[in-house]
């Protein structure tokens, strides 16, 4: 975990300083831009893998020198064995970017699909509410 | 004392009947959420799409072979060197990244599967769905993009490229585009958080490594340019002034596609310098030489590789010269580091020549030279003399192909028994090796000569009184070697369907990193048994106990 | 052993490729001539030694990759030494690219400020406006003074030549009516974009007496590849009277 968010807090003082030095050489607009949206980009993920580790406290099995297979014995998470959903998910998505060029129609057509897709998608897994299994 | 544990099945496909009939087969690769399934159809496609833009190549080698135009108008040769550059870049080498990341990360780190095994086989579809867009182009009336792959504005801009190929092109590559990103969430996501115990970062194999880096400058490059090609969707579609030349439209475009386009060439190198890196030690019987200096070095290049993108841009006369070569010539050090480093893994080490060796060998030949006129180009009064001229062209094809297409195919000899359980023919491999080692040279070596002589890129004619026509020709018959080496390749996959499947976890014998710790090939979630990992080793410490480091790190 | 005969024989094609430049005494310029133009005098010598550089470094790194494949083949079970990293060796190999290329750099940002360098403009001699459009150029001579006729306009079918007056400096202002274009003549080792909505400054002399091939280096559309001109260096006192002569006729109407 450390080394994880070291990396990406690492890059994301990198870049912010890179972003100040281009800008006081006389850099222009996208690059400044640019460059400080990626120490942006660095510093969400790297301050969330840094409140992660302080917050799980506790030595992870992956970062133990020490640790064993064993450790993470039993559930690893759940893996979806198959799906349908990437395929018309992509499908609609295609055919909305398609559509700004051929026409309104097949937009509206596919952003249709997309809302079906989507919840589709997303909602593929989960149980009704009042179940007991 | 045993050294691994038993890991629990996790699902009960593991026992699930492999599918009977065709139809149950299509079935399962279409719904697949196995990162190794995924894979596969990662680096068919892309190697399908590479094969396409070989044959585009080929027609615009045999266009430039003899002054004149002898089979293509103008328009027709600018189409087809932009949908070249676009599938070679966008369609084959950088899905075959995350195809080689799928198939190979997860059993690198122990992983079951990726994080989000649904958003896998997303990003798959988005890839191949995006780039048939782009590709359709060539079936419309007014053909395909043709204004490059880099798309200049003002020429990709809706008054001078009138054709909806121009809108396929910009809408399918920025949904493709968003497939990449989402694999660059997947391959961080999976690295930071599903390794398996005692496999800490300074013990993950280098490929992965550089796979987490590609995916971090994934996520930095790929938003630019899907901002760019909507931008300019926009323009073309609703009007709108954004790459207007009178709103400074034309340095707008360059500065945000090469802010994209230069992490691009770095998204483009790392895996497979990454694939290099994991044949060196198997076929030195050595460990990897300064591994830590390696993975720095490699971190550099990443942080440095935002820094440099108007070096693309010197000939503008708009950008700040010395700050971007000296980013430029300060990122040639650690790429140089890494040349070190893969030497000194080969050095007093026990080396064999099999073909995946071949391949490495190759790379390091061509990358070299390749790296070096990217030394020249580096400094800006060199490149004003050669810049957007075929010298260019050679050092991008020597960086890119050397590095790509060598690596490529260095990781198919060498994962090929990890995959299908089959090992590629030897002699195949080698006669392979060798005809796209002098095919490629022959084609390009020439090419730097040609840049110098003035010849400019892009051109789809010149006149014969301009001397080129003989070091055309050259590169000409150079290129249909290439293309024949392909041949052997091709038998070398058919033949091996019936050979006899590999029995061991590591063929190779002498395998380091963990994906040689299971079976060939491996079950559905990787690993019935895992070893204990204590090194960067774990699968040879596995097979060699008493030549196990110490654990130190 | 036959693997070691043919990886020597892959070494030769960059051999060659150096050889082959090696004509006459001194060093070759590998492609470019010395002495035609202000932007050879101070690009070629880099060039030259950026490219002895390069051959030091890549000779030695090859010959390092080769060492391996010949001498460090594998004759026997036993496993090599399991060396994994080496310090001393670490830090020299990176020490040693750095100050090679920053030694480049500082040839570099010395030459790329002494070409681009714009003198004030009661240093200049000469003006001339470079338009890029699609698919050919305008050259305006302002010498000429403001006459609709000092402007040559070209043709794919005829590309129009660019007069430069020997030894003098001359002021190019580089813009485009369209798209983006690319000013480029090989072998005076220079080019520039000529960009729609800007314009760009670039100044340098003409050394040589002779024609040379100039053409457009931006992908500008369907006739880009046709997008040629020539430049022709004549003595100051032809290019005077050749801008004269273009505007003769319009200078007798007015006056």
């Amino acid at each position: 975990m450390k080394t994880g968010w070291m990396l990406f807090v690492g890059l994301a003082i990198f870049y912010a300083i890179l972003a100040v030095i281009y800008w006081q050489v006389g850099g222009e607009a996208v690059g400044i831009t640019a460059i400080s949206l990626s120490a942006g980009l660095s510093i969400i993920v790297g301050f969330y893998l840094w409140f992660t580790n302080r917050r799980l406290g506790n030595l992870l099995p992956e970062d133990n020198v020490q640790g064993e297979i064993a450790d993470s014995a039993g559930e690893l998470g759940f893996f979806s064995p198959h799906s349908w959903w990437p395929l018309p998910l992509a499908f609609c998505m295609i055919l909305a970017g398609l559509g700004l060029l051929i026409g309104w129609w097949l937009t509206l057509i596919a952003v249709g699909g997309l809302l079906i897709s989507v919840l589709g998608f997303v909602l593929e897994y989960e149980k009704p509410s009042a179940s007991t299994h | 004392m045993t050294t691994y544990a038993q890991r629990p099945v996790i699902s009960s496909s593991a026992s699930a009947p492999a599918p009977t009939s065709k139809g149950r087969l299509l079935v399962k690769w279409l719904t697949s959420t196995d990162h190794k399934t995924i894979g596969y159809l990662y680096l068919i496609t892309s190697f399908a799409w590479f094969l396409i833009a070989g044959l585009l190549a080929l027609l615009l080698r045999g266009e430039l072979a003899r002054p004149g135009m002898q089979f293509l108008s103008n328009e027709q040769y600018n189409q087809i060197f932009t949908m070249h550059g676009t599938i070679m870049l966008l369609m084959f080498a950088t899905p075959l990244f995350v195809g080689f990341a799928n198939v190979i990360m997860p059993l690198q780190i122990g992983a079951a599967d990726v994080a989000f095994p649904r958003l896998n086989m997303l990003s798959y579809w988005l890839y191949l769905f995006g780039g048939t867009m782009a590709f359709i182009g060539f079936i419309t009336p007014g053909g395909a993009a043709s204004f490059g792959w880099t798309a200049y504005a003002p020429l990709s801009r809706v008054e001078y490229s009138p054709g909806i190929g121009a809108d396929l092109w910009l809408v399918g590559l920025a949904i493709g585009g968003l497939g990449t990103i989402l694999g660059g969430v997947n391959f961080v996501t999976t690295i930071l958080t599903m390794r398996a115990p005692g496999m800490t970062m300074f013990r993950m194999s280098i490929f992965s490594w550089n796979v987490l880096l590609t995916s971090i400058l994934v996520l930095i490059a790929f938003p630019p340019l899907a901002a760019a090609f909507l931008a300019l969707e926009s323009d073309r579609l609703f009007g709108s002034h954004i790459f207007d030349p009178a709103n400074g439209g034309a340095m707008l475009w360059q500065h945000l596609f090469w802010f994209f386009g230069h992490p691009e060439v770095y998204i483009l190198a790392l895996p497979f310098f990454g694939i290099a890196t994991e044949i060196l030690p198997v076929f030195s019987r050595k460990p990897i030489f300064g591994y830590k200096g390696l993975i720095a070095a490699t971190i550099a290049i990443a942080a440095l590789s935002v820094a440099v993108w108007a070096h693309h841009m010197y000939a503008s006369g708009q950008v700040l010269l010395p700050f971007f070569s000296f980013m430029t010539f300060l990122i040639g050090v650690p790429t140089g580091v890494k040349f070190f480093n893969w030497i000194g893994t080969m050095w007093r080490g026990s080396v064999t020549f099999e073909t995946p060796m071949l391949f490495v060998l190759g790379f390091l030949v061509t990358f070299l030279f390749g790296g070096i006129t990217g030394i020249i180009l580096a400094s800006p009064p060199l490149d004003f003399a050669v810049s957007a001229s075929y010298f260019v062209v050679a050092h991008f094809h020597y960086v890119l192909f050397g590095t790509v297409v060598f690596a490529m195919f260095a990781g198919f000899y060498f994962w090929w028994p990890k995959m299908t359980g089959k090992m590629l023919n030897e002699t195949l491999g080698k006669i392979h090796f060798w005809t796209l080692f002098f095919g490629f040279h022959i084609t390009f070596l020439i090419q730097h000569w040609l840049g110098i002589k003035g010849f400019p890129r892009r051109y789809a004619d010149y006149l014969a009184s301009d001397g080129f026509t003989f070091m055309n020709m050259v590169s000409t018959v150079g290129s249909g070697l290439l293309a024949l080496s392909m041949i052997p390749f091709a038998i070398n996959i058919w033949i091996t369907r019936s050979t006899p499947s590999v029995t061991t976890d590591d063929p190779w014998g002498y395998g380091s990193s963990l994906e040689w710790a299971t079976s060939c090939p491996p079950p559905r979630h990787n690993f019935k048994s895992m070893p204990r990992i204590r090194s960067e080793r774990p699968a040879f410490d596995l097979h060699y106990p008493h030549m196990a480091a110490k654990a130190d790190h | 052993m036959r693997q070691a005969h043919f990886k020597f024989i892959s070494t030769l094609p960059a051999a060659t490729f150096l050889l082959t430049s090696c004509s006459g005494g001194e060093v070759s310029g590998l492609g470019f001539e010395e002495g035609v133009s202000s932007v050879n005098d101070q690009a070629l010598s880099l060039w030259q030694g950026a490219w002895i550089a390069a051959a030091v470094v890549g000779v030695f790194t090859l010959i390092l990759i080769l060492w391996p494949v010949f001498f460090h083949r594998k004759k026997d079970e036993n496993f090599p030494k399991q060396t994994q990293y080496n310090i001393p060796v670490e830090i020299a190999y990176t020490v040693i690219p750095f100050i090679i290329v920053a030694v480049l750099f500082y040839f570099t940002a010395q030459r790329e400020s002494r070409i681009l360098k714009i003198s004030p403009d009661n240093q200049v001699s000469h003006f001339i406006d470079v338009v890029g459009f699609q698919w050919s150029w305008q050259f305006k001579y302002k010498d000429a003074g403001d006459y609709k006729s000092a402007t040559v306009t070209g043709t794919p079918a005829q590309p129009p030549t660019l007069y430069l007056p020997l030894g003098e400096n001359v002021r190019f202002t580089l813009t485009a009516n369209d798209v983006v274009h690319g000013f480029w003549i090989p072998a005076f080792m220079i080019q520039m974009q000529n960009l729609p909505g800007v314009t760009n400054q670039l100044e340098f002399s003409a050394t040589k007496l002779g024609t040379f091939p100039g053409r457009c280096n931006i992908l500008c559309g369907r006739n880009h590849s046709q997008m040629l001109f020539n430049v022709k260096v004549v003595t100051p006192a032809e290019y005077e009277s050749y801008i004269q002569s273009l505007v003769a006729e319009e200078k007798a109407v007015i006056s």
